[in-house]
């Protein structure tokens, strides 16, 4: 056996005496997929930040070629020459990709044109599309990756770590994803996987570390797992079957009242002349790639997007026509949107979850009082937080402190408890971890055998199989076509998503 | 006692401070710990606590009203005019007053639906203010408090069971902001708008509507605040618009661990900054320290708080992930 590239001996990290990764020894080889898998909370991000520099850790040690190392921030670590490529971009979106690609390492004097060559250089051997003059600001999540892959390269990384590479990449970019991470692997670049997607690990990987709670629970070739033993594995339960399940397809819930019905609406550049129906007792999924508009067309119907991009259409919900400038009359009306990006738009960073949820039952509220009602604010908190099985100490826990399953549950309950007749779950399980996934799941189809009309939006198709009952395409800004539970499958939906 | 220290958080660190101080002035200053001496003490400091109290229902609300001064001094002084030139005393004031709020509803306006920046708008706003407040409604930089206004002069100048009245205006209006923060919808709203506003924009607050009601209210008390002030010094000098005035304001709120990124802090914090900085300048005056000097040092206090803060409270770096994902 050749000597690892990489080696972590008993590493601990612990935050205010609570470990969040304990006594993980794992080792990496040049020129080999690593992947690491485990829920939210987990530890996946931890440990890998602390290969990069990013964290330090409690106890324990990493070598690098048989050296001990103590980087002391992320710049050490990728002089050493490992890099980190993370969720959230690290590029200045006000330079071009050129600038970008050269960040740091500047002369005092750049010749630009020199700058843009080499730029250039470097992305067509990696047969990247991108144009080095490009403002980052301008570029979508694939090209922006590609970009901070192509600096990895640049610094010449002997390993480079993906923190959930292929969350926001369409299907097609995935697969030059992928064909890239081979290139990668014949130059000799340890490689480090985390993702959500458990067929992508199972696919890329030479190698497949699962942590569980902070612990190293198996590390082993990838051909000796599959997605089920993953998943056992990660949850210490089998939870398998219940996940992605396609029993929607058995039992697809029936038509009720037509709740909201949208004609020929267009907004922007983005929603072109779209017209679809919502019905309440069912869960209408809403399929489309990055562009398609998906996302676009929900946040006109509540309220979200700003009036000044809406050009035209009707909207009538339960028969009355409605056009909202702002969400506050959406959701007085029972239209309820739970975003897609709930850092940005679904948190409030000091408030307690009591306090969240009671901002939301505040918005919604028709009663004329001006005063909190500190009572109603605790039966509401503890009836959400049982509902929907929150995992926190308590109510006045801080929701920023907890997992991201779990605040992911508490913008929905903040949703809930406005008591909509339309809720709309934009990509409600991005960042969530198994175990919650699954929950998640069984609170949206309660929702719909209570009656109310559901919309999820997903840009997972396994998650839009097994919830809906009813399948609506998107594609260049506007719904075009429908599929039943029953007629779909994922062929017949990707190839209505783009074609 | 023991959760008190293991808490610490600037507030507190600010409050310790605000107690060595004081017991350090208390022992080395003769006649600073004498009944006068702190009666004075708390009446130099009440307008300025009465303008923290106001500007920190904007700052939770992450936005910042420069025009504070201005609005004071030029409702107050219009009102004063308006008196002098023969105007029923009560009418005059609802209309300085009616002045001071259309200040505020101009300001969350621009801020909330022209979308301007609150430090831009409000710089604007208050030159405006300023400006065309002296042009037009008052002939010269100080209106003077004539005897028509009778007993509304007791508001700046008597005592209230031998506390001075701006004490006792402090006090009633810190306890009425501080219960709107606490226990009405608009307060937690105004907390909600701070911490994150598109989330709370998307979760069906009417965030425009809360951005103009935050600017009012500030503006109001501000109004408040003039009037104490003008009736305890017997006239309003307009003039206090162009002194550093606001930024002292600032430094009050933000001293007492109002974070200026919004969402945090309330008025507590502004009660034990101003505490903080009355005390420390009482103590510099007895001692006869320069203006400048005072200045430098006030300067160092508040970096001295922010960076206790820091180290006391370091970034997590897990929360600083805003969750695993």
């Amino acid at each position: 056996m050749t000597r690892p590239l990489l080696e972590v001996k008993d590493l601990t990290k612990e935050y205010r005496g609570i470990p969040a990764i304990q006594n993980v020894s794992l080792t990496f080889e040049a020129g080999r997929v690593h992947s690491i898998l485990g829920e939210n909370g987990a530890g996946k991000s931890t440990l890998t930040k602390m290969i990069a520099g990013a964290v330090h850790p409690t106890r324990g040690e990493i070598l690098l070629d048989g050296e001990p190392i103590g980087f002391s921030s992320p710049g050490d670590a990728l002089r050493s020459g490992i890099a980190m490529v993370f969720q959230e971009t690290s590029l200045v979106p006000s330079l071009t990709v050129a600038q970008n690609l050269f960040l740091g390492d500047e002369k005092i004097f750049n010749r630009l044109r020199g700058l843009y060559i080499s730029a250039q250089q470097l992305l067509q051997s990696l047969n990247f599309p991108v144009d080095p003059g490009a403002l980052v600001s301008t570029l979508g999540s694939a090209q922006r990756q590609m970009v901070e892959i192509a600096r990895a390269v640049r610094k010449n990384a002997r390993m480079i770590i993906f923190d959930e590479p292929t969350a926001t990449l369409t299907p097609e970019e995935k697969q030059h994803f992928f064909d890239l991470l081979d290139r990668l692997k014949e130059r000799g670049v340890a490689i480090i996987f985390i993702s959500h997607a458990l067929e992508e690990a199972l696919a890329v990987s030479d190698t497949i570390t699962v942590l569980r709670d902070g612990e190293h629970v198996e590390t082993d070739i990838a051909t000796n797992f599959d997605r089920a033993k993953i998943i056992r594995d990660m949850v210490g339960r089998d939870l398998s079957s219940q996940l992605y399940d396609q029993e929607g397809k058995r039992r697809a819930r029936p038509y009720g009242e037509k709740i909201l019905s949208v004609q020929n609406l267009s907004m922007g550049r983005m929603v072109h002349n779209t017209s679809f129906s919502v019905y309440a007792g069912q869960i209408t999924g809403v399929f489309g790639l990055i562009g398609s508009g998906r996302t676009e067309s929900f946040k006109v119907v509540s309220g979200v997007v700003k009036r000044n991009f809406f050009h035209g259409g009707i909207i009538n919900l339960l028969g009355k026509a409605i056009r909202y400038r702002t969400p506050s009359p959406a959701v007085k009306d029972g239209i309820a949107y739970v975003t897609e990006d709930r850092k940005v738009e679904g948190i409030f960073e000091t408030m307690s979850i009591a306090e969240s949820i009671d901002i939301g039952a505040m918005a919604a509220s028709k009663h004329r009082s001006w005063f909190v009602n500190r009572r109603k604010m605790n039966e509401n908190a503890a009836h959400w937080s049982k509902t929907l099985s929150v995992r926190s100490i308590d109510n006045d826990a801080r929701v920023l402190e907890l997992s991201g399953g779990n605040q992911q549950k508490i913008v929905i309950a903040k949703a809930l408890v406005q008591n909509p007749r339309i809720i709309i779950f934009d990509e409600p399980t991005r960042g969530v971890d198994v175990g919650a996934i699954a929950e998640i799941h069984e609170v949206i189809k309660d929702l719909a055998n209570q009656g109310l009309a559901v919309v999820v939006i997903s840009s997972y198709l396994p998650e839009i199989l097994s919830i809906s009952d009813r399948i609506l395409v998107a594609r260049q800004g506007r719904v075009v076509e429908e599929f039943s539970a029953e007629e779909a499958d994922e062929e017949k939906i990707m190839y209505a998503a783009v074609h | 006692m023991r959760s008190f220290l293991h808490n610490l958080n600037q507030e507190r660190i600010v409050f310790l401070l605000f107690l060595a101080i004081f017991v350090a002035f208390s022992v080395i200053l003769p006649g600073f710990l004498n009944a006068n001496n702190l009666v004075l003490l708390l009446q130099g400091i009440s307008v300025l606590g009465i303008l923290g109290v106001g500007l920190c229902v904007v700052v939770i609300g992450r936005g910042i009203d420069l025009s504070m001064v201005a609005t004071m001094a030029l409702s107050v002084a219009w009102a004063l005019q308006l008196n002098i030139d023969g105007m029923n005393l009560y009418l005059a004031l609802a209309i300085g007053l009616g002045g001071a709020v259309l200040v505020g509803l101009a300001n969350g306006a621009l801020i909330a639906y022209a979308e301007i920046p609150p430090l831009f708008a409000t710089l604007a706003s208050g030159a405006c203010v300023y400006g065309f407040g002296r042009l037009a409604l008052i002939h010269s930089d100080l209106v003077y408090v004539t005897p028509a206004v009778g007993d509304l002069t007791l508001l700046g100048q008597g005592r209230f069971l031998s506390i001075p009245m701006p004490v006792i205006v402090f006090a009633v209006i810190a306890v009425i902001v501080g219960l709107v923060l606490r226990y009405t919808k608009f307060g937690r709203f105004t907390y909600a708008v701070g911490d994150n506003y598109a989330t709370a924009r998307v979760s069906g607050v009417p965030v425009r509507h809360v951005i103009l009601g935050q600017y009012v209210l500030t503006s109001t008390v501000a109004f408040v605040a003039g009037i104490t002030q003008a009736m305890a010094v017997s006239s309003m000098n307009t003039r206090i618009s162009d002194t550093l005035l606001i930024y002292e304001v600032i430094l009050v709120v933000v001293l007492g661990g109002v974070g200026l990124s919004g969402g945090r802090g309330g008025v507590r914090n502004v009660i034990v900054g101003t505490l903080l900085i009355g005390t420390f300048l009482n103590g510099m005056t007895i001692l006869d320290v320069q203006y400048t000097t005072q200045n430098a040092i006030k300067a160092l206090i508040l970096l001295i708080a922010i960076i206790a803060d820091t180290l006391v409270n370091p970034r997590d770096e897990q929360t600083a992930q805003h969750g695993d994902i």
